[in-house]
């Protein structure tokens, strides 16, 4: 953090700072919806934005990489014609949360590299992100702070704002954060040491609040080098309903499976839509041939994916962010703590305590 | 150490002529082949003149065909790379978008999108023997590379090709096949699980023909494809036989969707085959743990 870069931006003047904004491209931010929850949408004025939210189950990845994506349509009647539905609004995410921030510089460069998919890297070229630091884990399932994407980013945020009461701090991380800055920069006021040490305190105090631990060192190395004992994958697989939940509230996932949907006047929309590793379907091929026939193997390729020492080599960080969403939406405890504690313990016998709470093999 | 080849073109990298590498070109089919009862050898030509000029693509490779209407499936070339005029595809009557493209006559429309993953290493093997163990349709992704190395047969030693069908009338390029066959050069073994009356040649899996293949494993290299219980079996007879690990060449198949390392679908464990595959030595799927069951 350096001072220069570090401002002041006081509440009362937020709704103007980021109706300047919604000049210039679309908001996207926590609002209350209909039935009183809280989630992200469009929103019309900034005097919707919900600052003191806790968290959306619904990841903003969405707005990236949305649910079912037009990508072209075309007919072939005589005369082929295909026309590119790619749709890349510029937008600023206000209120997002450090983990999802991640998560979106994670399939940034995962959509990118030497092979480039022009509707999400678009998407991303043209979106800014303004994330909002929890002062405390909004949730006890968060465990961002063993993935090092929260509470508060070192690096790879636009712009992060802390709440400091009446205030927010306003640190600018990008380019793009100090472009999008600009219309309001008048009411961005110099920071005080105060503010920094204040900071300095919450970060402290959030970072000692966390209930939720993930065993990432052991179970990286049991994964990486195939040791986990296939019954504990069979085990774990055993209990799993196929809902692929775990994967489409992952702000991380990225999976996706192509359909061509006919249109009603005989054109046809190439579409993409999420997909998910852990229905059967995902890699079953034409001859009914399926290289993953069972849920334990569709277990083990999801976190293989988390957490393989090979997949945090090729993509520099681990697949996950500590959002905690897998925990609250697993029905049968296959969320990234509970099948890591599972493999921690996968070589020992259980605990006393452990015994009455996890099915024995 | 022998590795699968890197290509010198590769969608999305080094060749992809819109903004956008999920469009695919424009094809016309010129001609039908049909194969086996439920297998055709399609014939296409690019309508973008220019296009179809500039393309070219290695053995192993592969493309993502669009039926327009039906979706996208990914087929390997089957035709020779040194043939500049047309590319041609072997389809096995399988899934929605393989069976609506059998519905497809002389002069319909596809999409191509392609080439994409890695290739044969018929560079660097040149010099050594070449067996080639296929089962099924599992030749026609290995058709390029016999061609290639037909086309320039003096530049390798001994050539083997070992062929296993269902039945005789279940094997592809039967053509071609009478035409190796009379070749001094080429040594080739044929076997079907179910003969019929006319059948003169061996009867059993594809294994079964090894007793009879009086080849060297030193200097030699296996390049191999058919299904995965094949693959299995014959990695199992030709390490036995003395081919090193390196020595034996393979391609993989995955349900793909996207062809350019998106989708997700192709992965086994950290590989995606439509961009680090679909070639792989033995050694190189031994990283692999999802392989090893």
């Amino acid at each position: 953090m350096t001072v220069s870069d570090t401002y002041i931006l006081k509440k009362s003047n937020a709704t103007v700072f980021f109706a300047g904004l919604a000049r210039e491209m679309r908001l996207i931010a926590p609002k209350k919806c209909f039935g009183g929850d809280v989630m992200f949408d469009l929103v019309e004025s900034p005097e919707d934005i919900v600052w003191d939210y806790g968290h959306d189950i619904y990841p903003p990845k969405r707005f990236l990489l949305p649910h079912q994506e037009d990508m072209f349509r075309y007919s072939d009647r005589g005369k082929l014609e295909i026309r590119d539905l790619k749709d890349a609004p510029r937008q600023a995410i206000i209120g997002i949360r450090s983990c999802d921030v991640k998560a979106i510089r994670f399939q940034e460069k995962f959509f990118g590299g030497q092979i480039v998919d022009p509707y999400y890297s678009e998407r991303a070229e043209n979106t800014v992100l303004f994330n909002l630091v929890c002062n405390k884990p909004p949730k006890k399932e968060c465990f961002c702070i063993c993935c090092d994407a929260g509470p508060y980013l070192d690096s790879g945020f636009d712009v992060q704002m802390t709440d400091l009461g009446d205030r927010f701090l306003y640190e600018i991380g990008s380019e793009k954060g100090r472009k999008a800055s600009e219309t309001g920069l008048h009411m961005l006021e110099p920071v005080e040491s105060k503010d920094i040490a204040e900071r300095k305190r919450i970060e402290l105090q959030a970072d000692s609040l966390f209930e939720t631990t993930a065993y990432f060192a052991k179970a990286m190395t049991f994964i990486s080098w195939d040791d986990v004992p296939d019954r504990i994958w069979e085990e774990l697989g055993s209990t799993c309903f196929r809902c692929a939940a775990c994967t489409n509230l992952c702000p991380v996932c990225t999976c996706y499976t192509v359909d061509d949907r006919p249109e009603a006047d005989g054109s046809f929309v190439r579409c993409r839509s999420w997909d998910s590793c852990q229905y059967s379907g995902f890699t079953r091929e034409a001859s009914a041939h399926n290289p993953r026939p069972t849920f334990g193997s569709r277990v083990q390729r999801r976190f293989y994916h988390k957490v393989s020492y090979q997949y945090v080599s090729r993509d520099g960080t681990h697949g996950c962010v500590g959002c905690g969403r897998c925990v609250s939406a697993c029905l049968t405890k296959l969320d990234v703590p509970s099948v890591l504690k599972r493999i921690r313990r996968s070589m020992h016998e259980y605990l006393p305590d452990e015994q009455v709470t996890e099915v024995k093999p | 150490m022998l590795t699968a080849a890197r290509p010198r073109k590769m969608w999305g990298v080094t060749d992809q002529p819109s903004a956008n590498l999920y469009i695919p070109m424009p094809a016309v089919i010129e001609d039908i082949v049909d194969e086996t009862p439920d297998t055709k050898t399609f014939r296409l030509r690019f309508e973008d003149v220019d296009y179809a000029k500039s393309f070219s693509f290695e053995p192993g490779q592969f493309v993502e065909v669009t039926v327009f209407g039906a979706g996208e499936a990914p087929i390997g070339f089957a035709s020779s790379p040194l043939e500049k005029s047309f590319i041609e595809l072997t389809i096995v009557d399988r899934g929605k978008v393989t069976g609506a493209m059998h519905k497809c006559k002389v002069g319909d429309r596809l999409g191509i999108r392609g080439p994409m993953g890695n290739c044969w290493p018929l560079e660097e093997i040149k010099g050594m023997n070449v067996v080639v163990v296929s089962g099924g349709c599992g030749l026609a992704p290995l058709r390029p590379a016999i061609l290639q190395i037909l086309a320039n047969r003096k530049d390798y030693g001994e050539f083997w090709l070992l062929y296993g069908a269902r039945t005789p009338a279940d094997r592809d390029f039967k053509y071609d096949l009478e035409k190796w066959a009379e070749r001094d050069d080429i040594h080739l073994l044929q076997t079907v699980d179910v003969a019929d009356a006319d059948w003169n040649q061996n009867v059993g899996v594809v294994t079964t023909l090894f007793s009879s293949a009086k080849m060297d494993p030193k200097n030699s290299v296996a390049l191999t494809c058919g299904p995965p219980i094949m693959i299995k079996f014959v990695t199992i007879e030709l390490l036995r036989m003395g081919f090193s690990e390196d020595r034996i060449v393979t391609s993989l198949e995955r349900y793909m969707k996207c062809g350019v390392g998106k989708c997700g679908h192709c992965c086994i464990n950290h590989v995606y085959i439509c961009t680090e595959g679909p070639v792989f030595t033995y050694r190189e799927m031994q990283a692999l743990p999802e392989l090893q069951s």
